[in-house]
């Protein structure tokens, strides 16, 4: 049965009824029309969903719903800045030609913006292994790990 | 070549705004008022016969909409060469995944439950599965008992041995003598190479949407490369009015040959029933089944060389098992042939090719279309025969490479041929002749490489320009911007021709094709070439339409007029000139908005690559039409890889510690994207080398998802510093401004050169993809 829940999305508090299988990624696209977040396995493997909950990167597909009751949740859609300035991680991801087919892009800046928060300096290795659970097939990484190398000295 | 202002520069891609804020539409992410929800029941067995299906529980589930199974869909069938595939199967299921019913209902959680009660008997039938088998004159079992009276579909190559009744495409190249080349080599090998099913592994799932039109007509929103051909697919199964039918992208979520198998057919099938829109969007497990893989070759190799390691004699059998449906494994299974051809002077060639279907998931197109497998084995073998004859590897290779004006195993003159110059850069890059320093367990060695990509002929492409009242430049192509950057490429272009700025041009990027004119799409690493080429010419013509309406108010001839940043002006006198706004008449009674009295101001092009075509029993082309340059193939473009690789000799694991590739393109477009094709090349190559294997036994798949089956990531990369890109500029004739395409050869001969660098490493040869740790630590115990 559905059951009515609160939180707060990109600033903005939401009600909204789910059914208690419903993971967060199907309710941000399909209830909130918010589909910058993109779901791509559906199994947790390949980090396309990722949003921030509360300032920390998780993978919105396994995430149920019902467990994001009275938390902050960010995605893609609310990085910018209210009057539409591009973060410095979108920036930097459109500078430095990180961004190809763009389906695990919102993914991957989120997780970018999650690391930033915790190590705003971080080195090759350190990003290599934080973006480790976000798959891209288009990029080969490279371009991916230079533009948040950049974004961090930005 | 005059002096390039935006072609040749990297300017930014004009999708990555889009892409990086969350905004670009994917047909994925798309809703339409009404919309229903669709879920496919897919068959469980490799091979049966269904006995009986009962849906009458499904039906009665509220908030199901429809159910239907293979009594509602069309008799005819769908396919690439070889029209085989039913929308739903109709009395037999070939494979694992094929869809057996499908569900239309109010939401997905619905259409979900709804598959639960659906009671489908089946009998299980005996399968074919070993691809040899499989191409034998009695086989296990035989896929299409009724194949030899199948229609011939729209793309690609069938050709039957009448005697194999599962072989669906035989391709064979005769060219000179093979007995006489084996007799006259100093030295003669054979070896087999085979290589693992690989998924596409795109991150954004196939996915549908059907809206019925109110006129009868359908609109469907597809995620596919080849919007127009696949159109012409689904209207001949459907008998649609071509004008009513029309397929619609904006953005693909990753393509690399994806979407073998048409299922679109099954949301329309939905939609035409409850008429209503229908979006049917697959799972993971789902994109594994039925998305196609690049096909589990299997290439037998066996060349005679002289003593200075020239080339007398190669023979070559392919084997490519194609699973339930032919799906493109016809076109592969010819074009893979040219891998073969496009590199290397080869006096005495022996080449057949076998398409074969087997009772497992569908394969088909993928990045490389047949070369990349062709090509491991034949880079593999060059290092084997280098080794014997106590060459170095640069050397054998440079031995025997093609050069202009030669002919090759085609008859065609080769033409735009950069292999040399990318050898040489590479050669610098790794220096082949140091030996890298080894550390406790970990032994390191380097692999050198030359690969070669054809891109297909004949094909066309048309194009539309049209020049808005602000002097704006609206660019109208079928290219399907899958993430190689298409859309940006056409706006470099046009801006090229009209020497404006790059943000004075649209590329509209929803293609429609009601809206777009017809081009074949993105493929075979086309669409610079082809569609760069309609999208120049379009531009051109646009421009001599503006110059004959400004030659009225100028006085001036066409001939004597220039245009630039919207100012078209008389090249003697650029003071005698006229804004683009001003052939515009300004606002008039009746309403806002500007107009011209001899309508829009367009410019319409189309570029038709034609072939001189082969004879697919010798694969000779006309000697004729050969010798005036008519070719085969609309180019190649040419490549070297070099790596470094760490052995651990204790636990088989291989690091791909330096990789350098130079890629022969003719002239960059735009560097920055010639970089992230060769770039994503890499990352795709080094999975399949040594991780990918989607695995299927007895017609069982047992890896259907990002878990097991995995793709390379961060970690599998070498460091950033570690990555070279060189670009190598064979200038093509026909290519504009000189360019071809390359993004699929940007993944060929990487798995041989890491493989050639693990021999050199540890002296063991790995011949069978992926190189897990477990062949390399079976590999050494084989050894001592």
């Amino acid at each position: 049965m559905k059951r009515i829940i609160k939180f707060v999305v990109n600033g903005f508090e939401k009600e909204i009824a789910v059914e208690p299988w419903w993971s967060l990624a199907h309710v941000l696209r399909e209830e909130l029309d918010l589909t910058g977040t993109k779901v791509s396995c559906n199994e947790g493997d390949c980090g396309a969903c990722t949003v921030l909950i509360d300032g920390k990167a998780v993978k919105s597909c396994i995430y149920p719903a019902i467990k994001a009751i009275g938390k902050n949740i960010l995605t893609i859609e609310g990085l910018s800045s209210k009057n539409g300035e591009l973060h410095k991680i979108q920036e930097s991801f459109i500078e430095n030609f990180a961004i190809q087919c763009g389906y695990c892009t919102p993914g991957m800046i989120m997780t970018t913006k999650a690391l930033l928060e915790e190590n705003p300096n971080p080195n090759e290795e350190e990003v290599r292994e934080y973006l480790q659970g976000n798959l891209c097939r288009c990029t080969g990484y490279k371009k991916i790990v230079e533009a948040v190398l950049y974004s961090a000295k930005k | 070549m005059g002096k390039l202002s935006v072609v040749g520069k990297s300017v930014v891609r004009i999708d990555a705004l889009e892409k990086a804020t969350g905004v670009a539409q994917f047909t994925s992410d798309l809703k339409v008022p009404g919309m229903l929800h669709a879920n496919v029941l897919r068959s469980p067995h490799p091979h049966a016969k269904i006995i009986d299906i009962d849906k009458s529980k499904a039906e009665q589930l509220p908030g199901v909409k429809c159910v239907v199974t293979g009594e509602d869909a069309p008799d005819k069938r769908a396919g690439s060469a070889v029209l085989d595939q039913q929308i739903l199967a109709k009395d037999v299921v070939n494979a694992v995944g094929d869809p057996v019913a499908a569900v239309a209902a109010d939401n997905i959680d619905i259409a979900e439950e709804a598959l639960e009660l659906i009671n489908v008997k089946y009998e299980e039938l005996p399968g074919v599965f070993d691809p040899e088998d499989a191409m034998s004159t009695s086989p296990s079992a035989v896929v299409h008992p009724d194949l030899f009276n199948y229609e011939k579909g729209p793309f690609g190559h069938r050709r039957f041995d009448f005697d194999k009744p599962n072989v669906m495409m035989h391709y064979s190249i005769r060219s000179g003598d093979i007995d006489e080349g084996f007799r006259d080599a100093d030295l003669i090998m054979e070896d087999r190479f085979t290589t693992a099913r690989v998924q596409h592994c795109t991150m954004e799932p196939n996915a549908t949407i059907a809206i019925p039109e109110a006129d009868g007509g359908m609109t469907v929103w597809v995620a596919k490369q080849l919007l127009h051909p696949t159109r012409t697919v689904i209207r001949n199964l459907f008998d649609l009015e071509p004008s009513k039918f029309r397929l619609k992208m904006k953005y693909l979520g990753g393509g690399f040959g994806r979407g073998a198998v048409f299922e679109e057919p099954i949301a329309i099938l939905l939609a035409m029933k409850t008429k209503r829109p229908v979006k049917l969007l697959f799972t993971r497990e789902e994109v594994f089944l039925r998305g196609g893989n690049r096909i589990p070759m299997i290439v037998d190799i066996k060349d005679g060389v002289k003593k200075d390691g020239s080339l007398v004699a190669r023979e070559i059998s392919a084997i490519l098992p194609s699973g339930p449906s032919e799906a493109f494994t016809g076109l592969v299974t010819r074009n893979c042939a040219f891998g073969a051809v496009g590199t290397y002077r080869i006096p005495n060639l022996k080449w057949d090719s076998y398409g074969v279907y087997v009772n497992e998931p569908t394969t088909g197109g993928f990045r490389g279309l047949g070369s990349t497998q062709v090509e491991w084995a034949i880079e593999s073998h060059m290092d084997m025969l280098a080794e014997k004859l106590n060459i170095s590897p640069v050397e054998i290779r440079r031995k025997n490479f093609l050069h202009e004006g030669e002919p090759n195993v085609n008859g065609e003159l080769t033409h735009s041929i950069g292999v040399e110059e990318c050898l040489d850069k590479m050669e610098r890059f790794i220096k082949p002749d140091e030996k890298p320093k080894s550390e406790g367990m970990w032994r390191r060695g380097k692999g050198i490489t030359v690969s070669n990509k054809y891109t297909l002929a004949p094909s066309a492409d048309m194009a539309r320009v049209k020049i808005a009242e602000d002097g704006g430049i609206v660019v109208y192509h079928a290219g399907d911007e899958m993430g190689q950057g298409i859309d940006t490429v056409c706006a470099q272009i046009a801006a090229e021709v009209f020497h404006a700025s790059i943000d004075k041009v649209s590329v509209n990027a929803v293609k429609d094709t009601l809206h777009v004119p017809y081009g074949m799409g993105s493929c075979s690493s086309r669409g610079t070439y082809h569609t760069g080429n309609a999208v120049r010419l379009a531009c051109e013509d646009a421009k001599n339409s503006l110059f004959k309406r400004a030659q009225e108010k100028l006085g001036i001839a066409p001939d004597n007029l220039e245009i630039k940043d919207g100012v078209i002006y008389e090249k003697n006198n650029p003071d005698n000139n006229i804004k683009i706004p001003e052939l515009f008449v300004g606002y008039t009674l009746g309403g806002y908005g500007t107009y011209t009295l001899d309508g829009e101001i367009i410019g319409n092009a189309t570029f038709l690559q034609t072939n001189n075509p082969d004879n697919p029993e010798n694969g000779q082309i006309d000697p004729e039409r050969a010798a005036k340059g008519e070719r085969l193939n609309a180019s190649y473009a040419h490549s070297s890889k070099a790596v470094e690789v760490a052995v651990n000799i204790e636990t088989g694991e291989v690091k791909v510690e330096k990789i350098g590739v130079a890629n022969d393109m003719g002239q960059p477009i735009n560097p920055k994207m010639c970089e992230q094709q060769a770039e994503g090349g890499i990352g795709m190559a080094i999975g399949a080398a040594l991780i990918e294997d989607y695995r299927v036994e007895n017609g069982i798949p047992l890896n259907s998802n990002f878990h097991d089956y995995r793709i390379s990531s961060f970690g599998d990369m070498p460091y950033s510093k570690n990555i070279k890109e060189e670009i190598v500029t064979a200038f093509h004739k026909d290519g504009p401004f000189g360019a071809k395409g390359f993004s699929e050869g940007a993944m060929i001969g990487i798995d041989a050169a890491i493989a050639n660098a693990i021999y050199n490493a540890i002296g063991v040869r790995i011949k069978d993809l992926p190189i897990t740790p477990e062949k390399v630590l079976r590999a050494l115990k084989e050894e001592r």
